[in-house]
């Protein structure tokens, strides 16, 4: 592989991606949200909560909005440009298409990575600057954690971007990626997870003893790793969780957790880097 | 040592030549006397060699689902020749010129480009070639300028370059107009450009005069010219057989996938036995000129228009023809000859 090639592509991608407005909507988006959520979705009454606060408020909308920006952003990476016509000549260019792929994921992942840092970071030192606890280490980790979920739709987006050959179609595959990862498999663990536990024992506000291959196959949906990682990581998130209904197991660790998020990004980067070697443009 | 045959391209006889491959014999042709040179070229029977072309395609097959689209296609694309590439529409010339770019992956075959495998060393490969696709795009956001900007930061070509082939194509005051708000003609020239960046040694060019207006059609034909001078080989498949036929060195012709055809213009025509057409204006027109001409053995046929005969016939006619319309007494004021077109090869070849 040769960097200035990668690089060049990776810029394109950012370019663009400056030139459509996206990152800044996008920042603007998350630090309004933010900053509206730390002072007035507060539970105790108006006024700044402090970041660890903000955090656990904040996780929730995280959850629901960055698998989005990642999908919208990757979802025609590769397909835009066999639509359009432009990957014939991109790929006559002296480049393979492993750099191809590489650079069109830096690209958009520093876009992605940047508006998350921008939008955070921004109104996390606004709020850092109105409140007298806080905990920057615990900030970054949520605003890295946060990136790492992001880029894993982002990996899922150009995966699919190479799967389908239309617009239209790879449109209707990110949404349903979203709903499959949002609601469709929570749903169905959960039920799997009612249809085998006695839930007459269950006493509400309680926790349940809950067998280990649940928390196997919620490995398998990177927004609970995502989830199960703020709770574990960062106090204030999980002191706000103990009310939780089903608690972690023993076994969960960060490492772990951010481990398997790696592995969801590589695993999708290679499908999609295997999936492209092999097309016909 | 190889023998070749050549055709004098003036009264059509052939011409026996002896000579190593490669080597450049003066001839003069018996009948007319005519001087020349004859190049003596490898035979085009042997297989595929990857030393002996720019792009040599040997035994190249594609098809989709159950389509076979180009079956067991074999070629060479000789060094700082023009070669043409032609075939009715369908026929799997954009098909060929895709996997010659490892845009699709060839079923079966090889592909190399001045000695480089393409489906193996891709990236090495395409560093040689300059490609105009079929259907010519670029990123509508931008302009000119800078979509040129980006593939010559791939092909480590300058700015000032990227200027010098907006305006050479005639786009040099598009300005900050975006490529989306092109003209199909005006994309068209900016793909040419394109093609040009980075003076690559090859060019692949897809059917080139694409939506052109004919001032366009001309200023690609001579840059094409222009670049063969430089010593570029040039492929390019077209439809404009008379264009073809006026800057092609050989020609390939492909018919339902599969290669009928592979050599010069004059080759092929001789090989299909195609008449060259005599045209004599004679000052008076008279029942025993018409029937002296008629009389000749070689003539094949001959129509008459007013004081004009066209006359049908071997190669190597024209003197005889001459004497015996002077010998009836006819005054001739004007004679022309002309060769079969590439037109009448490439009906004959694709006939169904
Ligand atoms: N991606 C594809 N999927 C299915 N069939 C295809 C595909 N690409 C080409 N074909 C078929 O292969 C055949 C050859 O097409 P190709 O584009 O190579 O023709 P062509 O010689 O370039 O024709 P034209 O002169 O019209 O440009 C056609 O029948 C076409 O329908
Ligand atoms: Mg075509």
């Amino acid at each position: 592989m040769q960097s200035t090639v990668i690089v060049s592509i990776a810029k394109k991608e950012i370019m663009d991606n400056i030139r459509n407005k996206w990152i800044i909507l996008v920042s603007v988006m998350f630090a309004i949200l933010t900053l509206v959520f730390s002072y007035f979705g507060s539970f105790g009454g108006q006024g700044w909560q402090d970041l660890g606060m903000t955090i656990s408020i904040m996780a929730n909308i995280v959850t629901f909005l960055v698998p989005i920006i990642g999908l919208m952003l990757g979802y025609v990476a590769i397909l835009g440009e066999v639509e359009r016509g432009s990957m014939n000549s991109l790929l006559s260019l002296s480049m393979t298409r492993l750099e191809i792929v590489v650079g069109k994921f830096l690209g958009l992942a520093a876009v992605l990575c940047f508006t998350i840092l921008v939008g955070f970071g921004a109104a996390g030192l606004l709020i850092a600057a109105n409140v007298s606890s806080v905990d920057f280490l615990e900030y970054s980790l949520f605003i890295g954690a946060t990136m790492m979920l992001g880029l894993v739709f982002l990996g899922m987006a150009i995966f699919f971007s190479t799967v389908f050959s239309k617009r239209s179609t790879a449109l209707g595959g990110a949404i349903f990626i979203w709903f499959l990862f949002q609601m469709i498999l929570p749903i169905v663990f959960l039920g799997m997870l009612i249809a085998t536990v006695d839930i007459s024992s269950v006493v509400p506000g309680s926790s349940i003893s809950v067998p280990g291959w649940y928390h196997g196959l919620t490995l398998m949906n990177p927004i609970s790793i995502y989830s199960s990682f703020l709770t574990l990581s960062l106090g204030p998130v999980a002191s706000m969780e103990t009310s939780l209904l089903i608690p972690l197991p023993e076994w969960y660790s960060s490492g772990l957790l951010v481990g398997i998020l790696v592995l969801w990004i590589l695993l999708f980067f290679i499908l999609a880097a295997w999936r492209f070697q092999r097309q016909d443009i | 040592m190889p023998t070749q045959q050549v055709t004098c391209p003036q009264c059509h006889t052939t011409v026996t030549v002896t000579g190593n491959v490669g080597e450049t014999v003066v001839l003069i042709c018996p009948q007319c006397h005519l001087k020349g040179t004859a190049t003596i070229q490898g035979s085009d029977a042997t297989p595929a060699r990857t030393s002996d072309g720019a792009i040599v395609v040997s035994n190249l097959t594609k098809s989709f689902n159950n389509f076979i689209a180009v079956k067991n296609a074999s070629f060479i694309v000789r060094r700082g020749e023009i070669f043409g590439f032609l075939g009715p529409n369908g026929a799997g010339k954009t098909t060929t010129i895709k996997a010659m770019l490892d845009l699709i992956h060839a079923d079966a075959g090889t592909i190399t480009i001045n000695g480089v495998d393409v489906s193996i060393h891709g990236k090495e490969a395409k560093r040689f070639v300059g490609y105009l696709p079929e259907k010519v795009a670029f990123y509508e956001n931008l302009t000119a300028l800078q979509n040129l900007m980006f593939y010559a930061e791939v092909k480590h070509a300058s700015q000032e370059e990227c200027s010098r082939l907006i305006s050479e194509f005639g786009l040099g005051d598009t300005g900050k107009k975006r490529v989306g708000k092109f003209s199909k003609g005006m994309v068209q020239r900016l793909g040419m450009a394109r093609a040009l960046l980075g003076s690559p040694p090859i060019l692949i060019l897809d059917e080139p005069s694409g939506g052109l207006d004919p001032r366009g059609v001309v200023l690609i034909r001579d840059k094409i010219l222009e670049m063969k001078k430089k010593g570029t080989t040039i492929f390019v498949s077209s439809h404009i057989l008379s264009e073809v036929q006026e800057i092609c060195d050989r020609v390939a012709i492909i018919n339902r996938g599969v290669i009928v055809a592979q050599d010069s213009v004059e080759g092929l025509s001789s090989k299909l036995n195609l008449k060259p057409l005599i045209r004599v204006t004679v000052d008076a027109m008279s029942p025993a000129l018409e029937a002296a001409v008629k009389a000749l053995p070689g003539v094949h046929r001959v129509t008459i228009g007013g004081n004009v005969l066209d006359i049908i016939c071997d190669g190597a006619m024209k003197a005889k023809i001459i004497l015996a319309i002077s010998t009836a007494g006819g005054n001739i004021q004007n004679i022309q000859t002309k060769e079969p077109t590439l037109e009448e090869v490439f009906m004959r070849y694709t006939e169904a």
